[in-house]
């Protein structure tokens, strides 16, 4: 049942990302959503499980979009693994480590996304994807943790506990 | 008749003869603005007044037990009441705005009529990401709506069509990397691409403007219609700063695009370029 219910939480999350989450861009830049649900999933899941989480994430988000398809996919399943393999290493259960998480697993899949722009001949200064795009939509990003980690620890670890 | 109902007949008499006097003698268009009526209604207001405060107040005491019989029911009705006009008022507001930005948007299209012929879109859709900048309309090929079209607001361009379906079209917006815009810098003439920095960046760039070019910030881009998706001498930004490119060869100039990107409601599509508007634009 939850492999249907997290790309149907996923999909809910796009719809929202495309729509009314542009009314809280601050100044065009609006925070991702997918990446913030996927990192924090995979920080309390682990890496093996962060990476898949991502991979399914992404290209439920790919699909939404219709085009590029694989891009998200591997951008996610990039942050998910490192998201993952932090929380190994770290108290999984804190909120603001948490945010810190988020904030550098985010930041690594966004450059990671600017690179395979690269590969898709889609040329941006590195200067203006990194102070423009990458930083602050990892900022952005990570700012919304303490809204939803504590929801996705206990989540998690409800269903680690039903298996 | 006796002496006594005489002396009564004429008291009456004369007391109607005194009250018929002072009735003519106080008509207001002869005693002016200050007839003793007026000045005693002076003396006389603060009293009214206290005594009219106490009758409110006595009729409130009153009538307090009786009123306060399905006040709480009368309270929570007046709450739904406040709630449901409030909602109302932003209802108001937002009806209030939308028709100030098809107003403007109709009186754009008045303007460009002898032109262009456009057709109005809401923007239904964004890109979810930080890095491309498209948008969704709710006009597709059954509103005759074909790809690469241009899409403008009253303040400048937006983009252009890139993927059409019977109901809905995409337009990549001129921030998106991938999109690119013959221009002109409206003063020099000197040409140049606009091409997208990122979407959420919010800003283009104009790129490969000759060397020799009078470039500065603060002129203004347009469209320049050769060899281009766009009609010409379509508004696109204005320049913010000038450098030079790398290889030495060209200038590039970065530029604020006039129209609001990131706020986007309403569009119009550009479905038909009139003839001798094409003609002139063919001969540059």
């Amino acid at each position: 049942m939850r492999f249907i219910l997290y790309p149907m939480l996923l999909g809910i999350v796009i719809l929202l990302q495309s729509t009314v989450l542009g009314n809280i861009a601050i100044v065009g830049v609006k925070p991702d959503l997918v990446m913030l649900i996927v990192v924090l999933s995979s920080f309390v899941a682990g890496a093996r499980a962060g990476a898949f989480l991502g991979f399914i994430g992404g290209i439920v988000e790919d699909l939404f979009l219709g085009n590029y398809i694989g891009l998200n996919a591997l951008v996610k399943m990039t942050a998910g693994y490192l998201a993952g393999a932090a929380g190994k290493r770290l108290y999984r259960e804190n909120t603001v480590i948490a945010t810190f998480v988020a904030f550098f697993t985010s930041l690594a899949g966004f450059m990671v996304n600017y690179l395979l722009l690269f590969y898709l001949d889609i040329a941006i200064a590195p200067v203006q994807a990194l102070f423009k795009v990458a930083l602050p939509a990892a900022i952005y990003t990570a700012l919304l943790t303490p809204f939803i980690f504590q929801r996705i620890f206990r989540s998690m670890q409800m269903r680690s506990r039903d298996l | 008749m006796r002496w006594a109902t005489a002396k009564k007949l004429f008291l009456l008499a004369v007391l109607i003869a005194v009250t018929l006097t002072a009735m003519r003698c106080t008509v207001p268009e002869r005693m002016g603005p200050a007839t003793p009526g007026i000045k005693f209604q002076d003396v006389i207001a603060p009293v009214q007044n206290g005594l009219t405060w106490l009758g409110k107040q006595g009729r409130y005491i009153i009538s307090l037990p009786v009123s306060m019989v399905g006040a709480a029911a009368r309270c929570q009705e007046l709450e739904q009441e406040i709630e449901r006009l409030e909602s109302e008022r932003i209802k108001f507001n937002e009806y209030l705005m939308e028709n100030r930005r098809l107003a403007a948007l109709l009186e754009h299209k008045k303007i460009m009529a002898d032109n262009y012929n456009l057709l109005t879109a809401s923007v239904i859709g964004r890109d979810p990401g930080n890095w491309f900048a498209t948008i969704t309309l709710n006009h597709g090929s059954g509103d005759g709506v074909k790809e690469n079209m241009s899409v403008l607001t009253p303040d400048g361009l937006v983009g252009r069509v890139v993927a059409v379906t019977p109901s809905t079209c995409e337009v990549l917006l001129i921030t998106d990397p991938r999109s690119g815009v013959g221009s002109l810098v409206q003063d020099t003439r000197a040409p140049g691409i606009v091409e997208g920095v990122a979407g959420a960046a919010g800003i283009v760039r104009m790129i490969h403007i000759p060397n020799n070019a009078r470039v500065e910030a603060g002129q203004a881009v347009v469209t320049s219609g050769m060899g281009s998706l766009f009609p010409k001498g379509i508004p696109v930004g204005r320049i913010n700063s000038v450098q030079n490119e790398p290889t030495g060869l060209f200038l590039s100039a970065e530029i604020s695009p006039l129209a609001d990107l990131n706020s986007l409601e309403e569009v119009m599509i550009v479905t038909f370029v009139h003839p001798e508007v094409a003609t002139q634009q063919a001969g540059g």
